[in-house]
């Protein structure tokens, strides 16, 4: 199957709107007395791929949470184009095709690998009660239609082969990497990958890395909180980097890797 | 055939072992479909409830494979099921065919009842709670006595088919319940809902983010377990023959989920039989034992748990043995 099949699903003609974006204004968090998140302002653009860095703690995963509906924030707004999208649950955010990958691996043990990315396209299938429990043709219809999206996901991050093993066979890049099928099954719109390269070796960080380049699309926001720098900087456009809360630095890959503050904060000078 | 039908992904290949045990299963349907013509009299009663206990037990293990949760009250929802059976044909004078889906009906809605208040709490506090309703049931019952009976109960005696032996009838119809059970409940598991009750059970978080909200999949599971819960009260009162407030005590619920323990949270037929099994002909076959009847049957419940529990792996080391020599 081509990746345009998984490409977003609303291709936006040539000069006519713009794909939305993806914004969060003065977005605060705060756990009692800690603040994490201090009123960022931040716009992650559809077409490109932003990385999100900074150093444990800086609250990477706590705006992802923010962003998804995980965490509700204590201050500011998020807006995906111009419809808010405060007070919606984490599933009525990935109903509008907001969906995210973990930072720990989320996998279901007890489904086959190509039945966790089905649940990455489950939000698009309505097929009723009486298809669940009776062999009625909609319910074949939407199981094989699912799994057809579910190995074209699968196909495009090279991980056919293992569609029906079961999670726990697999080596822990590997299941990392059938997460992010899964994340991307579904044409999001916006896509927000947390450490997509952690515990993936050498082989499997560069598959990733042309994967990700591949799925880049005009009207996909992807946003990618990742330690790799290497990574970071091959695929980024933008990149935004995080320190206890605030933004430090926001620009482009070269940009960000002169940047005296980032050098010091995150990437660390040649004196280090 | 639709394109989708036929695509090769929607056709990956059946595991041989997959396929042996649906066999397997086949022939042991076919068997229990063949003993009443081998055995008679009290057996095939036995087997009967037998298998309305299996349909219990399999409304237990739904709950735990699929909620990840225990119940220690689903006597409760047998009940509705039972004493809707009953009462239907008592006032009614209609048989088990429309007071089957009615009795179906009144467990699904009693367990979303149930599940929406209780849809935060989980784990030793949520079988707490079962265990109130199975506390309270038996004295609802007595104290709604003129439609219940009361202590003494109710009789079923309404055949579903006419014309045929009501000891036959005793014995099918519990055992299509258990086979249209485990058939629905395996078409489940490759259902969307099914896998999103899965997920939600191992990963609530993840389950939300790709759009299945936790409470929907807690009170969905509870309203799919106590409709099971209820479908075998149903088959339990027309196997049976009565249904009475000594039918649904703490002890019936407590059971339930022996049963589903000792089929190690089984829900295909087999598994769910071994369960049913063990809450019925056990106890029968220890009968002789006397005042020691209550620690053979702890150390049969004992056994085979711990069997269960090793078996696979010792069959596992066999086979790994087997492969290296």
């Amino acid at each position: 199957m081509s990746l345009a099949s998984i490409a977003p699903a609303s291709v936006t003609p040539a000069g006519t709107n713009p794909a939305p974006a993806l914004t969060g204004q003065g977005v605060a968090l705060a756990f009692g007395g800690i603040k994490v998140l201090q009123g960022l302002d931040v716009t992650f653009r559809a077409g490109e791929i932003t990385g999100l860095i900074g150093p444990n703690g800086a609250g990477k995963t706590s705006l992802f949470n923010c962003l998804t509906g995980a965490y509700r924030p204590t201050g500011g707004t998020i807006h995906y184009g111009t419809a808010p999208l405060d007070g919606l649950s984490p599933a009525e955010r990935a109903r509008k095709g907001i969906v995210r990958s973990f930072q720990t691996v989320a996998l279901c043990p007890d489904l086959t690998v190509a039945e966790n990315v089905m649940m990455g396209l489950a939000r698009d299938y309505r097929a009723g009660w009486a298809s669940a429990f009776l062999p009625l043709a909609r319910g074949r219809r939407e199981r094989a239609a699912m799994m057809d999206g579910a190995m074209a996901a699968l196909t495009t991050l090279g991980l056919e082969r293992t569609a029906s093993a079961y999670p726990g066979a697999l080596p822990p890049g590997t299941q990392r990497l059938v997460e992010i099928a899964r994340a991307i099954a579904g044409k999001p719109s916006v896509l927000l990958l947390d450490e997509p390269a952690a515990g993936l070796n050498t082989a499997e960080t560069r598959e990733l890395t042309r994967a990700l380049r591949r799925l880049a699309a005009p009207d996909l926001v992807m946003v990618v909180v990742e330690h790799d720098m290497d990574l970071v900087m091959s695929i980024c456009d933008r990149i935004t980097v995080l320190n206890f809360g605030t933004i430090v630095a926001s620009g482009a890959p070269d940009a960000i890797r002169r940047d005296p503050d980032v050098q010091r904060i995150y990437l660390g000078t040649e004196d280090d | 055939m639709s394109d989708a039908l036929a695509s090769p992904a929607a056709a990956l290949p059946v595991p041989p072992g997959r396929v042996l045990a649906r066999g397997a299963t086949v022939l042991l349907v076919m068997g229990l479909a063949a003993l009443p013509f081998a055995v008679q009299g009290s057996w095939i009663y036995a087997l009967g409830i037998t298998f309305a206990n299996a349909v219990a037990v399999l409304s237990v293990s739904v709950l735990v494979r699929y909620g990840g949760e225990v119940s220690i009250g689903h006597g409760f929802f047998a009940a509705v099921g039972a004493y809707t059976v009953a009462i239907m044909e008592q006032r009614l004078g209609v048989s088990l065919l429309v007071s089957l889906p009615v009795g179906v009906a009144l467990g699904v809605v009693s367990g979303i009842a149930f599940a929406w208040p209780s849809r935060n709490i989980s784990g030793i506090y949520l079988a707490v709670s079962t265990m109130a309703l199975a506390l309270a049931l038996p004295e609802l019952i007595n104290n709604a006595a003129s439609f219940t009976g009361g202590y003494q109960g109710l009789y079923v005696a309404e055949p579903l088919v006419p014309g045929l032996s009501m000891s036959l009838q005793r014995y099918y119809v519990p055992l299509a319940a258990l086979v249209l059970v485990a058939l629905a409940l395996g078409q489940f598991r490759r259902s969307r809902q099914g896998m999103a009750m899965l997920l939600v059970r191992t990963h609530p978080a993840a389950a939300d983010a790709f759009g299945t909200p936790r409470v929907w999949a807690r009170v969905a599971v509870m309203g799919i377990s106590c409709g099971v819960a209820a479908l075998a009260g149903c088959v339990l009162a027309f196997a049976s023959s009565t249904v009475s407030p000594s039918g649904f005590t703490l002890w019936t619920s407590i059971f339930f989920l022996v049963g589903s323990v000792v089929s190690v949270y089984g829900l295909s037929l087999p598994r769910a039989l071994v369960g049913g099994a063990f809450l019925t002909l056990v106890p029968q076959l220890l009968s002789a034992s006397g005042a020691w009847i209550p620690v053979m049957y702890g150390v049969a419940l004992l056994a085979v748990i711990l069997a269960g529990h090793f078996l696979p792996r010792l069959s596992a080391r066999i086979r790994r043995q087997g492969g290296t020599a």
